[in-house]
């Protein structure tokens, strides 16, 4: 199953474009202390807010079956980190790549929305995290307690991806974040934001009882990909046995 | 970490609500850093005002919103619409010192849409328990905190003033929580409000069937703020009000 290769190559792209990538790997200390389920931070307490309503934001995973195509347990950042940031409102940009294993016509529905939900999953001490998936929009804080001591793009990310190994299917992950400015979240929001079609008409055949293309909305996105089609075939045979 | 503590204040129009949880949510969310999440559940969404923000937008607003996507065919209980609605309650927030304030706005029309309510109800739960404190500013009837706001208050704190108005509705809500059980609470009692001295606090104590968590005497200096529209959360911390206010807080607070 292959719907997001072309997405992970303009991505490639993107950064081949860019001078100033910084590349960390991932797992450099031990694992940020956990929230206890009270994430909430107020912007009294806030040492820096990612992505804010009124901001740019953009957050996005991408997945593929050809592991050559991710950097195993990187952390690339396109801006400055956190404690570098010279205002305390940032715009947000975050890419997850993941190889994958296993996908099949049935399962890649269930998957992604799995993979989707992980972020929420984060309970990590001093930040917080809310998000409007269907827009690929991401709001998150970052208290001033866990800033100073020591909070980081590098602990957020090596946190993320430590929840994606518990993902059996997972067996490898990347995470590009991007603090620079609202100009390189639009681009490469421009560059990728078709993923979301991707998404919305996996969702559509996934939730709906109606397979007649002719009306639907992504058309013209499940032309464009095979594997969407297959996933729509199966859904099909499966409402078709009930 | 234990779970947020909700307390929910009652009581017949005009007899101080507002202005008592203002007073409350300033003293619990100065409690070693502590967070409070603020709920006007009174149609007046006078709170705002008190607590010196500004209300963007409220629930009502994000549920007429709701109701407009449903009825043109999108799910409710779909993982993404469910983020999505905590991300639009999260901004919804109107945030101050060590507290937000989430608006529940004027009702719905009766019976529509029970399951958008539902929901709504689910999030403000989940969004309640990332705070330290919920304070729910209700109005008179608490069967509105149960279909509004949610169906769980730890502590129930019915406020009246000396009226026998007041004090009339004051047993009728105890009645209605204790016997229907239209919210469930842990703890109920009264606090009096704009007392003007002991024996009236005596005088119905006496007559009445229900805790008495502490009585706020008159205070001009609420008054005043009142009349200059200054926000009640600057209010001196020694104001008679406040003081009791205090020790209401203390008893909430551990």
């Amino acid at each position: 199953m292959e719907l997001f290769s072309t997405h992970i190559a303009r991505v490639r792209k993107f950064m081949e474009e860019r001078r100033d990538v910084r590349t960390f790997r991932a797992f450099p200390s031990r694992p940020w202390p956990e929230g206890g389920g009270r994430d909430v931070v107020l912007m009294g307490d806030t040492g820096v807010e990612l992505g804010g309503p009124e901001t740019e934001s953009y957050s996005l995973i991408l997945w593929t079956e050809n592991s050559s195509l991710v950097n195993k347990d990187t952390i690339s950042l396109i801006g400055p980190e956190l404690a570098e940031a010279g205002s305390r409102s940032i715009a947000f940009g975050r890419i997850v790549i993941l190889s994958i294993e296993g996908f099949t016509e049935e399962n890649t529905f269930r998957r992604c929305r799995e993979m989707e939900q992980m972020r929420f999953l984060l309970d990590l001490k001093g930040f917080m995290i809310r998000a409007v998936p269907q827009f690929q929009r991401e709001w998150s804080r970052v208290s001033r307690d866990a800033l100073s001591r020591g909070f980081s793009l590098s602990v957020l990310g090596s946190s993320l991806m430590r929840l994606f190994r518990e993902l059996d299917y997972v067996t490898g992950s990347e995470i590009i974040f991007i603090t620079e400015n609202e100009d390189a979240i639009r681009k490469i929001r421009s560059l990728t934001g078709d993923t979301a079609r991707i998404i919305a008409a996996m969702n559509k055949m996934a939730e709906e009882m109606s397979f007649d293309c002719s009306e639907c909305e992504y058309r013209d996105v499940c032309d464009e990909a095979e594997d969407l089609r297959r996933m729509r075939d199966a859904c099909i045979g499966n409402a078709a046995r009930r | 970490m234990g779970k947020s503590r909700i307390i929910a204040l009652c009581g017949k129009g005009g007899v101080g609500k507002t202005s008592v949880s203002a007073l409350l949510v300033r003293c619990l969310a100065g409690r070693e850093g502590r967070k409070v999440l603020a709920i006007d559940a009174d149609p007046s969404a006078g709170l705002a005002a008190s607590l010196g923000v500004r209300v963007k937008k409220s629930v009502d607003d994000i549920r007429k919103d709701l109701v407009s996507r449903l009825t043109h065919g999108r799910r409710t209980a779909d993982p993404e619409t469910v983020r999505a609605l905590d991300y639009e309650l999260f901004d919804a927030l109107s945030e101050g010192d060590g507290f937000a304030l989430l608006s529940i706005g004027r009702p719905e029309d009766e019976g529509c849409f029970c399951r958008v309510n539902s929901l709504l109800k689910d999030i403000i739960c989940d969004l309640a328990s990332g705070f330290d404190y919920v304070l729910i500013d209700g109005e008179a009837g608490i069967e509105q905190i149960n279909r509004r706001v949610m169906k769980e208050v730890d502590d129930l704190i019915i406020l009246s003033d000396t009226s026998v108005k007041g004090i009339t509705v004051a047993r009728a809500i105890s009645k209605v929580a204790r016997e229907n059980r239209a919210v469930d609470c842990r703890t109920i009692g009264l606090v009096l409000n704009r007392v003007r001295g002991k024996e009236e606090v005596r005088r119905i104590s006496g007559d009445i069937d229900l805790d008495m968590y502490g009585w706020i005497p008159e205070d001009d200096s609420i008054r005043e703020f009142d009349l200059q529209g200054r926000p009640l959360v600057s209010l001196p911390r020694e104001s008679p009000a406040n003081r009791v206010v205090e020790r209401l807080a203390s008893m909430f607070a551990d």
